[in-house]
C-alpha cells in the first residue's frame, strides 16, 4: 500500500490541480512516516499532556496577575487576553510539530554534505527540507491552545461565524509569516555554516507573541511591528477573532504573507545555487 | 608536554584537583561562547516582562501600585542577570550519561562526578559576563533614573545570596537528573519545572503583585530564593534582618537538596551496577 501511493505520488499529474493533489499527497505520506516512527514512544505522551495542561494553567495565572490592578492589558480584558494566549500557544505547537522537526536539521545537511541527497529528489527542494517530518508530541499543546481559545471566545459577545472565519485566514497567514521568518533564517546556513540555534533567537522573542502588541511601550512596539513581525503573527489574528477588525492592518498582515514567502523562495533559490557541498 | 602538566598538577596535592577541572571546563565553555549568547538572549522571559510592566505602568498614568517605570526596570534587570547566573543543565548531562553507560568511566575516578558538574557549570558562568553587562547598560540607558542596586554592602550580598541560589538550583536539577537510573523520562520532569518556573521564581512579576493566596503558597517553596529574594537584595527592597533570614532559608533549601542528592545518588549507584551497565 505504502509503496503504491508512493508510486502515484511521484508520477504526478499535469496541470495545477495535479500538481497541487502531488505535493499534497507527498505531504500525506511523509507524516504517516514519522506519526508511525514516533508511535513506538508513546509513554512520553503521559508527561506531554501534564506539561502543556500545567503551562496552560500558569500562563492564565499570568494572565490573572497582570490584570490585577484592576486596569486593562493594553486596551484588552482577561478573556480577549486568553483568546490571544491560546492562539499564542497553538502557534507555538505548530512550530514544534512542523518548522522545529525539519529545518533544524537543514543546518547539519549543509554542513555534513547530506544535502545533495536532497537535491538530488525529483521534486522541490524547498518542499522537501520543509515538510519532511512532523512531530507528534506537540499535540497537547496544540489541543490546550485551542481549548483556551474556545472557552475564552464563548465568554465574548462580539464573536461571530464571519469573525472566527476572518480569523481562521489570518492564523493562515500567520503560520506562513512564521513559516517564512523560519526558513530564511535557517536558510543562511548556506552561507553561515554552524547557525543550528539561530532559530532560537527567534524563540526567545517569539514569546512577547503571548501578550497584545499593544501593551508594550513605543520602542518595543515598533520592533515588534517592523523588525520582528510578532504583531502580524498574534496580535492582528487575534483581533479579527473578537470582530474588532481594522481593515489596515489586516492588508498589511497579507502582504507582509505573501511578500516574505516570496523573499524567503529568492533566498532559497540563490542557496542552492551557491551550494557546493560540504568537501569543496 | 602532556608529562609537564601532569608533573605540575600531582604534588600540589588537594586544591590542584579544583584547579585543573576549572581550567579545563573555561577553556571548553570558552569555545562555545557564540552558542552561550545565543542561549542567553533566549532566556528573554524577564526582558520582555520588563517591557509589558513598563508599559503598563505608562498606560495607567506612571505606576503599578507603587511599581514606577524604574522599580520595573531595576527588578527585571537584576531577575534577568539572577537567572543567566542560576542556569543549570546538568538534569541532561546526568540522564545522557546514566542512559548510555558514559557514567561508567566517569565512576572510575577518585572524585564524586558532581564537582565536574559544578565545574562546567561555574566557569560557563564567566563566558556569561560581558553579554550580561552589555544588557545592562542598555537596559539602563532606555529607562534613565534607574537605580540597580543602592550600595556596595547590597551588591556583595547579592554575590553571596545568587551563589546559594545557583546551588539550590543545580541540585533540584541533579536530583531530577538522578531520576534517570529508575525511569527514562528524567527530562521531561525537568522540563515540567521549565513550564511552571517562570511564575514560581519571579521572573514574570515581582511576587509583590501576586494574589495573596498565590504568594502564601509559593513563600513555602524554594522556587523564589532562587530569583525573587537575591533580587530584592541587590535592589535594596531587602535589608537587614531580613537579608539574614533570606541567606538562612537559602543555607537551609541547600542542605536538604544536598542532602536529598547524596541518597538518591547512593540508592541509583546500586540500581546502576545491578543492571550491569
Amino acid at each position: 500500500m505504502g509503496r503504491s501511493s508512493t508510486q502515484t505520488a511521484t508520477r504526478g499529474k499535469r496541470g495545477p490541480f495535479g500538481f497541487i493533489l502531488r505535493y499534497l499527497r507527498l505531504a500525506g505520506i511523509f507524516a504517516a512516516a514519522s506519526v508511525s516512527a514516533q508511535l513506538e514512544y508513546r509513554t512520553n505522551f503521559a508527561l506531554g499532556v501534564l506539561g502543556a495542561l500545567l503551562e496552560a494553567t500558569g500562563a492564565l495565572f499570568g494572565l490573572l496577575i497582570l490584570l490585577g490592578d484592576g486596569q486593562s492589558l493594553g486596551g484588552w480584558s482577561y478573556y480577549e487576553a486568553a483568546v490571544l494566549l491560546g492562539l499564542f500557544t497553538f502557534i507555538q505547537g505548530m512550530i514544534g510539530g512542523l518548522l522545529r522537526p525539519n529545518l533544524n536539521k537543514m543546518a547539519e545537511a549543509v554542513r555534513s554534505g547530506t544535502m545533495d541527497f536532497t537535491l538530488l529528489k525529483p521534486i522541490d527542494t524547498q518542499f522537501l527540507v520543509s515538510a519532511r517530518n512532523v512531530n507528534i508530541f506537540v499535540l497537547p499543546n496544540l489541543l490546550t491552545g485551542l481549548g483556551v481559545m474556545g472557552w475564552a471566545l464563548a465568554q465574548l459577545p462580539g464573536v461571530t461565524i464571519l469573525s472566527i472565519l476572518g480569523g481562521i485566514v489570518l492564523v493562515g497567514a500567520a503560520l506562513t509569516i512564521v513559516y517564512a521568518v523560519w526558513f530564511m533564517l535557517t536558510t543562511t546556513a548556506f552561507w553561515f555554516v554552524k547557525v543550528e540555534n539561530i532559530t532560537e533567537l527567534f524563540n526567545g522573542l517569539f514569546r512577547a507573541g503571548q501578550f497584545p502588541v499593544t501593551v508594550f511601550p513605543s520602542w518595543a512596539r515598533f520592533l515588534f511591528t517592523f523588525v520582528l513581525p510578532i504583531a502580524f503573527i498574534t496580535t492582528v489574528p487575534a483581533e479579527v477573532l473578537l470582530g474588532r477588525i481594522r481593515p489596515a492592518s489586516v492588508v498589511s498582515a497579507l502582504v507582509v504573507a505573501v511578500g516574505l514567502v516570496v523573499v524567503s523562495r529568492w533566498l532559497w533559490l540563490r542557496a542552492i545555487g551557491s551550494y557546493t557541498s560540504a568537501s569543496s | 608536554m602532556k608529562r609537564m602538566v601532569a608533573t605540575k598538577y600531582r604534588d600540589t596535592g588537594r586544591p590542584s584537583k579544583a584547579r585543573t577541572l576549572l581550567e579545563v571546563w573555561f577553556a571548553n565553555m570558552s569555545a562555545y561562547r557564540a552558542e552561550i549568547v545565543i542561549w542567553m538572549l533566549t532566556g528573554s522571559i524577564p526582558l520582555i516582562m520588563l517591557a509589558v510592566w513598563i508599559g503598563k505602568a505608562q498606560a495607567a498614568g506612571g505606576a503599578v501600585g507603587d511599581f514606577t517605570p524604574q522599580r520595573f526596570a531595576a527588578y527585571f534587570l537584576a531577575a534577568w542577570v539572577s537567572q543567566q547566573l542560576v542556569v543549570a543543565w546538568v538534569a541532561w548531562e546526568l540522564d545522557l550519561q546514566i542512559r548510555q553507560g558514559i557514567l561508567s568511566a566517569k565512576l572510575l575516578r577518585p572524585l564524586d562526578p558532581l564537582w565536574e558538574h559544578l565545574a562546567m557549570h561555574v566557569t560557563e558562568r564567566l563566558v556569561r559576563v560581558p553579554l550580561a553587562i552589555i544588557v545592562i547598560v542598555v537596559g539602563l540607558f532606555i529607562v534613565p533614573g534607574t537605580q540597580l542596586t543602592p550600595d556596595l554592602p547590597h551588591a556583595l550580598l547579592y554575590l553571596l545570596s545568587i551563589n546559594l541560589a545557583f546551588l539550590i538550583r543545580f541540585l533540584i536539577a541533579y536530583c531530577v537528573g538522578i531520576l534517570a537510573f529508575w525511569f527514562e523520562q528524567a527530562i521531561a520532569v525537568e522540563e515540567l519545572y521549565y513550564s511552571i518556573a517562570m511564575f514560581l521564581t519571579g521572573s514574570f512579576a515581582p511576587l509583590d503583585l501576586y494574589p495573596v493566596w498565590a504568594r502564601t503558597i509559593i513563600e513555602w517553596l524554594p522556587f523564589p530564593y532562587v530569583i525573587y529574594y537575591p533580587v530584592q537584595i541587590l535592589t535594596g527592597e531587602a535589608n537587614g534582618l531580613e537579608i539574614v533570614r533570606i541567606i538562612a532559608v537559602q543555607l537551609a533549601w541547600i542542605t536538604i537538596f544536598g542532602v536529598l542528592r547524596s541518597l538518591l545518588w547512593r540508592r541509583g549507584l546500586r540500581r546502576y551496577g545491578a543492571v550491569g551497565a
